[in-house]
């Protein structure tokens, strides 16, 4: 949470119209910065925000618009908690597969705005492949909507796809329709740990090309292990490197799976490898596995993007640097809490400036997600943009001329 | 539209008579050489439609670049002379996205098809845009990995062609459309200026330009380079053919299934209509008297492929099928496959033209729009066949009629928008992956309020300033000041030649 939000006033409009009659006013009044707010779970993504305004919060609206189960698609407003949602579909066997952290409290439009994801994007994709139909409002209180509620649909430009992810620089989400799945009848995870990195490299690669289809890939350093395991109440290796290998689908190729994979990482030269399936064990491990990212006490956290290849060195990396790393290995996904050591701005600037340079060297980035809003004024939240950033630019000035909607979240450079 | 090059059209002469336009033909020429250049009447006929042949419009001058830098040249030059231009790929396009709409340069991107590189540790490959969409199948072929979107005009379609419309296909109900394959894309810009969106890295900072990019239909710019994500082969396959009395029973069967939560790689309905014409064709067996069959696949894993195929052969009995047939071999699988992917082809035994139309409903209101297409035929005296992605509830009625028949012309048109306008009474849209173009421009206020078009037209307006990229393409407002409004009225062929 960041004092400038704190220090701003507070709206709970009711209804989208009453939304969008409040954007239209402020734009033509006072002109204050706005920030959306939903469960407040990820208030601190982006860049800083330093001007208190008015805190825009979309929790009224959590009415689920229309939920027509054998059209296997939902529509619900933002605010309604992700949580809420996934008990609604549960009822109706189906669900949204994307993880998303803390779900008791975050709200759907938050975690679109944020683009948030989780262990279960190696096999389910990401938000941007869910979203089907969405509405905003922009700075001036206009409401406009792309897509529909059909699965299938090229009318008119993405701009389900440009909102995803946009933290709320777009234009206030107040409501998306989703494509949903079914859900799974079994679930269960190989867990093994790796003495040596070389090693697991290599059977990560093997893994990938095999005929086995994982839901998750996630390496976790022993310390994210350790962290993990009491999380999810299990008693499996955590000294050495972790690899944790879910799957979903009927119990048949479930177990079918997970007895390939355990005979291929054993000739990999895995140290022990276990199967964790009781049905409350694997689900607080596929928790505790998309909550890592937001646990943390420590002072910084990052996400890297990598080629998948290069996950495993980078992760050594990290891990010289002392940082707790958890990855979502077959997209190349890292992320990494620095340790209480990094204390000073300094400090922390060193390890991530470190970090990114090796992953900009493989075309990849490093992104700050969570530290003290002071450190974010003085270190590179995004790093250097790559090709779009003018692109970037010029729809926030189209949607946004007077730049009201949270500014400072989004790189500008 | 400013008239430098726009002359050549109605002239027989080869060259441009106008002092700008032959100034602008010399710097083309200059750019791409004689050799990537047409600039007859005669060869540019054929680049006056795509596969939307209701309306036509020749361009003035057809190019071929041979690279990125080239085709960086080519725009400069049309923005220095104020001239429209529109990329085009194969030409496979069913929404009139490559019309030339004020005429002006066409950018052809068909000699630009390298396969650049391919990485199967990190699952992808970059490839040019002009490169066949199947080539690229063909050449993954023993690697294990495959590109998921496989639309049915594969064999000629662009991948470039692809990324622009968001192209789906059969597989697409399991796998998902164009966009979810993309992961990066090289971009020429209406200005002329060379982005990279994306790449093959995931969750790079900043929006989702990639995602927006890919079904802009050539409106942001023109793609040069695309990095796609390749996909694991299934272990193993199961081909079904449902014969079903009525379409009636085959569409309920198809609720039942996606019911039962199984998603097949793909469900696709073909009516008695066009099983006839497909039959002639590729003899593969069908029952002529069947009033539909579903084309259903399963994929995956060998212990899970069995009970799924188990299980939807017991769905369909339930719904009434008189039998569910297996291909046993792979061999069959590929003929069913053939004829499904093949059936267009097939057409040109039932009528000298036909439109395919691509309207979306949700699912579960498949039997509503399937009845109300065959009253709309019959009301207006005009044969209907349907060959469709039912599992995304993505229809394709097939409007067969003859274009030397203006009245007939007028007909099919009529239609066509009753069955669209039918499609969002439904819930649905008036466009599963065929894309706007010019076709259903005048749809987009009937799906979108102002409000949306406005911002819609805002984000064009962003990223392609001047109007001379794609003009008159997927909103209404779009375009260049002044340019005339395509009447959707032409008489077609005939009129143009
Ligand atoms: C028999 C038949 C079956 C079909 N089946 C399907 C199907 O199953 N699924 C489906 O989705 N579609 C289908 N289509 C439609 C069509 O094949 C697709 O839209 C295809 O993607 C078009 O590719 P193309 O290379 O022919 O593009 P074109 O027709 O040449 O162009 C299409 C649009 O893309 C733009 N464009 C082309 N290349 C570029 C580029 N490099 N950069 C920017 N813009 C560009 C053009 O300006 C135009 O607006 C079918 C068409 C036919 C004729």
């Amino acid at each position: 949470m960041t004092a400038a939000i704190e220090a701003s006033q507070e709206q709970t409009p009711a209804t989208q119209a009453e939304l969008c009659r409040f954007l239209a006013g402020n734009s033509s009044g006072e002109r204050l910065p706005v920030y959306p707010v939903g469960g407040r779970t990820a208030l601190s993504c982006g860049g800083a925000v330093t001007t208190p305004g008015i805190a825009l919060s979309v929790t009224g609206l959590n009415r689920t618009i229309e939920y027509p189960a054998r059209d296997m698609t939902v529509t619900v407003e933002a605010g309604v908690r992700a949580g809420e949602l996934s008990k609604l579909l549960a009822g109706e066997q189906q669900r949204l597969p994307i993880d998303i952290p803390q779900s008791r409290r975050a709200t759907i439009g938050g975690a679109v705005a944020t683009g948030v994801s989780g262990p279960r994007r190696f096999g389910s994709g990401t938000l941007r492949d869910c979203v089907i139909g969405i509405s905003a409002a922009d700075a001036e209180g206009r409401l406009y909507s792309a897509g529909g509620r059909v699965v299938k649909n090229v009318a008119g430009y993405d701009l389900c796809r440009l909102l995803t992810g946009s933290l709320g620089t777009l234009g206030i989400i107040t409501q998306i329709t989703f494509r949903l799945r079914p859900l799974p009848e079994f679930s269960a995870f190989v867990w093994s740990t790796w003495p040596n990195a070389a090693a697991l490299d290599i059977a990560i690669g093997e893994l990938m090309c095999s005929a086995v289809r994982p839901m998750a890939i996630e390496v976790l350093c022993p310390k994210a292990a350790r962290q993990i395991v009491t999380e999810s109440r299990l008693d499996a290796g955590r000294d050495d490197l972790v690899l944790a290998v879910g799957f979903e689908g009927t119990e048949n190729e479930v177990r079918w799976q997970t007895d390939q994979l355990r005979e291929l990482l054993h000739r990999a030269g895995a140290g022990s490898c276990e199967q964790i399936d009781q049905p409350e064990q694997v689900s607080r491990l596929w928790d505790a596995l998309t909550d890592f990212q937001v646990q943390s006490e420590e002072p910084l956290t990052f996400r890297a993007s990598l080629p998948p290849s290069q996950t495993i060195a980078f992760i050594e990396l990290c891990r010289q640097q002392e940082v707790t790393v958890q990855s979502h290995a077959g997209n190349g996904i890292v992320t990494g809490h620095l340790p209480d050591s990094a204390s000073t701005v300094e400090a922390a600037g060193r390890i991530t400036e470190t970090l990114r340079k090796e992953a900009v060297r493989h075309r990849g980035s490093l992104v700050l997600l969570n530290c003290d809003e002071n450190w974010k004024q003085q270190l590179s939240v995004f790093g250097e943009r790559g090709g779009g950033w003018q692109w970037d630019n010029r729809l926030r000035q189209s949607l946004d001329p007077q730049g009201l909607l949270n500014p400072g979240r989004m790189p500008a450079s | 539209m400013s008239g430098t090059a726009s002359s050549v059209q109605s002239s027989v002469s080869p060259v441009p008579p106008s002092a700008a336009g032959r100034q602008l033909l010399a710097e083309l020429r200059e750019i791409v050489g004689e050799e990537g250049l047409l600039y007859n009447a005669d060869e540019l006929l054929v680049y006056e439609c795509d596969g939307y042949v209701v309306e036509k419009k020749i361009p003035d001058v057809v190019v071929f670049p041979l690279n990125t830098d080239q085709v960086v040249q080519v725009v400069q030059a049309c923005n220095r002379h104020n001239v429209p231009f529109v990329p085009r790929g194969a030409g496979t396009s069913l929404a009139g996205g490559c019309l030339p709409v004020g005429g002006g340069v066409m950018i052809t991107l068909t000699r630009m098809k390298r396969i650049l590189e391919v990485n199967l540790r990190d699952r992808y490959a970059v490839v040019e845009p002009g490169l066949v969409n199947v080539h690229l199948t063909q050449h993954l072929k023993g690697t294990g990995f495959h590109y998921a979107p496989d639309p049915s005009s594969q064999g000629a379609c662009t991948i470039g062609g692809n990324v622009a419309t968001n192209s789906g296909g059969p597989h697409t109900l399991k796998y998902g459309v164009t966009v979810n394959h993309v992961l990066g894309v090289e971009v020429v810009t209406a200005e002329g200026e060379v982005l990279e969106l994306g790449g093959a890295v995931e969750d790079l900072p900043g929006y989702d330009l990639t995602g927006l990019f890919v079904g802009s239909e050539g409106t942001f710019g023109l793609c040069t380079k695309v990095i796609v994500r390749l996909t694991p082969d299934p272990e193993a396959y199961r081909t079904m053919l449902g014969v079903f009395e009525t379409v009636a029973d085959a569409t309920r069967a198809i609720s039942s299934i996606i019911g039962a939560g199984i998603i097949p790689a793909a469900l696709e309905l073909m009516d008695q209509g066009i099983v006839e014409a497909v039959e002639e064709a590729y003899h593969f067996g069908f029952p002529l008297d069947a009033g539909a069959v579903l084309l259903i696949e399963v994929d995956g894993l060998e212990v899970a492929v069995g009970e799924e195929a188990r299980q939807i052969i017991e769905l369909c009995e339930q719904e009434g099928a008189r039998e569910v047939r297996r291909a046993e071999t792979p061999a069959e699988r590929q003929l069913l496959w053939k004829c499904r992917k093949q059936a267009f082809g097939a057409i040109g035994r039932l009528s000298p033209s036909y439109c395919t139309q691509d309207g979306v409903v949700p699912r579960t209101r498949l039997p509503e729009i399937l009845e109300f297409i065959a009253e709309s035929g019959s009301r207006h005296g005009i044969r209907i066949v349907n060959v469709f992605h039912a599992g995304d509830g993505n229809i394709h009625p097939i409007l067969l009629f003859d274009e030397r028949n203006p009245e007939q012309v007028q007909r099919v048109m009529r239609a066509s928008d009753e069955i669209l306008t039918k499609c969002i009474e439904l819930g649905g849209s008036v466009t599963g992956e065929h894309g706007i173009g010019v076709e259903k421009l005048s749809f987009m206020s009937q799906l979108f309020t102002p409000d949306s078009i406005e911002v819609m037209t805002r984000v064009r307006q962003a990223l392609n300033s001047g109007g001379l990229l794609s003009p008159g393409k997927m909103l209404p407002t779009a375009g260049a000041c002044g340019m005339e409004h395509i009447e959707r009225s032409h008489p077609g062929k005939q009129a143009a030649s």
